[in-house]
């Protein structure tokens, strides 16, 4: 049994990303094994077909090619609604604070923001993750599987650093330098 | 009615008609009825009582009303009225000095609303800077990954599950046909809740042993006299029976008939 083969046949029935342990067990391997095997997978579906290996929200999934994404959404015409520049902010704001309470999000931006962190939360892109142990016991907020599945996301470490924010001016002797 | 007042808003200044006979003014339940003032005016007509509840629901505009004809005849009430407690002299009065009070708020001057501006005022983004790179990178991420599909959670049949066929009957001919039973059973005593409870899959094995390769309806495979109880287990044992594909239903001048799978 040709376990490359055999690889691809597990990530073919599953709909959410596995792990190298999970496929390990079964399969009798080593987690080193099955890393080895499924680089050669990924060498070979890129090569050929219409089908790619990725590595998202902390597991290996087969997705098709964005090379066929116009065809496959004129078949499925799947219901995307895009998230808003204030949702967007907030998800932001989470994911590099989290767990972090509505009430810092709100500090942060200068708004309220309970608007967009009930919208997140049905989009199931964040999640209440216990309480602060402060006046009021508000709830901590973290960012979900979901969230790093739909943003094409491995783990948090892939967010890009933050940025210094605006451009400081220098001061040297004699004025200011630009 | 005890004493009956006209008031008028008009040029005509209202007087109170003198009573005939002053009634106490708390019921037989002991509530506090309002004064017996009968207000006409050209936009009321009615009671005291019925004026307050107007104006305290919004219905009665009280600028249109005079309050000064209704204020004299309530004096005159009091006056001519021998009233022993001072609850069925207050109660109206309180009423009255509630229309009093609205009616002076609304004699107020109202502030002139702030004109809109033209233009809207453009407002400062709530944008911090030090998330600009991030929400771009999100944007980027969100157009890339839509360009990959994955295959959908809980998206295909359960790989258990066998597809089973039921031709052209309905779920509503499903349905006739249990109605039809029920109508035929007997109406059983009742049996405490906490009875023992009877297994589908030993009621699957009577129902599948009362089948055979030939179509019968429903009725015709119970034996009689049934109770309703049997009834539901009869049709949800075929019901488990049609889905494990182990038996055939059809459509016959609409009746349902089933018989055991080959």
């Amino acid at each position: 049994m040709d376990i490359v083969d055999t690889l691809e046949a597990l990530l073919f029935v599953t709909d959410s990303p596995v792990t190298l342990a999970q496929m390990a067990v079964p399969l009798e391997l080593t987690e080193g094994q099955v890393e080895q095997a499924l680089e050669i997978l990924h060498e070979r579906l890129d090569a050929r077909g219409s089908l790619q290996l990725v590595q998202i929200a902390g597991g290996y999934q087969l997705c098709t090619k964005p090379h066929f994404a116009d065809a496959i959404a004129a078949f499925l015409k799947p219901q995307r609604q895009k998230l808003s520049r204030s949702l967007m902010e907030v998800l932001a704001i989470v994911a590099y604070k989290q767990p972090i309470t509505q009430a810092e999000v709100d500090q942060i931006r200068g708004v309220q923001s309970d608007y967009g962190v009930r919208s997140l939360l049905e989009r199931r892109l964040i999640q209440e993750a216990g309480r602060k142990q402060t006046a009021g016991r508000p709830f901590l907020y973290t960012t979900t599987q979901q969230f790093l599945h739909q943003f094409n996301l491995n783990d948090l470490s892939m967010l890009p650093p933050l940025s210094t924010g605006l451009p400081l001016l220098q001061v040297e002797e004699g004025g200011l330098a630009s | 009615m005890a004493l009956r007042t006209d008031v008028t808003a008009l040029a005509r200044r209202t007087h109170a008609r003198k009573p005939h006979k002053v009634e106490e003014a708390v019921t037989a339940l002991g509530v506090v009825a309002p004064p017996p003032i009968q207000v006409e005016s050209p936009h009321f007509t009615g009671s005291l009582g019925t004026l307050f509840t107007c104006v305290k629901e919004r219905k009665v505009n009280l600028l249109d009303v005079p309050l000064l004809p209704i204020c004299e005849a309530y004096f005159l009430y009091l006056l001519e009225a021998t009233l022993k407690d001072l609850d069925n002299a207050g109660a109206p009065l309180a009423a009255l000095s509630y229309l009093l009070e609205r009616k002076a708020w609304s004699l107020l001057p109202v502030a002139e609303p702030v004109p809109e501006l033209e233009l809207p005022t453009e407002l400062i983004a709530p944008t911090n800077h030090e998330y600009e790179t991030a929400i771009t990178s999100l944007n980027i991420w969100q157009d890339e990954r839509e360009r990959m599909f994955f295959r959908p959670p809980d998206c295909g049949p359960d790989p258990y599950e066998l597809p089973f066929e039921i031709g052209n009957v309905t779920i509503n001919d499903l349905a006739r046909a249990f109605e039809k039973l029920l109508t035929k059973a007997t109406v059983e005593e009742i049996k405490p809740l906490n009875k023992a409870r009877r297994s589908i899959s030993e009621q699957m094995k009577i129902v599948l042993k009362a089948l055979t390769k030939d179509f019968k309806p429903l009725d015709q495979l119970i034996t009689l006299p049934f109770s309703r109880e049997e009834a539901v287990y009869w049709f949800l044992s075929l019901l488990e029976l049609i889905r494990l594909g182990q038996v055939n239903v059809r459509l016959k001048e609409e009746d349902v008939e089933f018989a055991r799978a080959a």
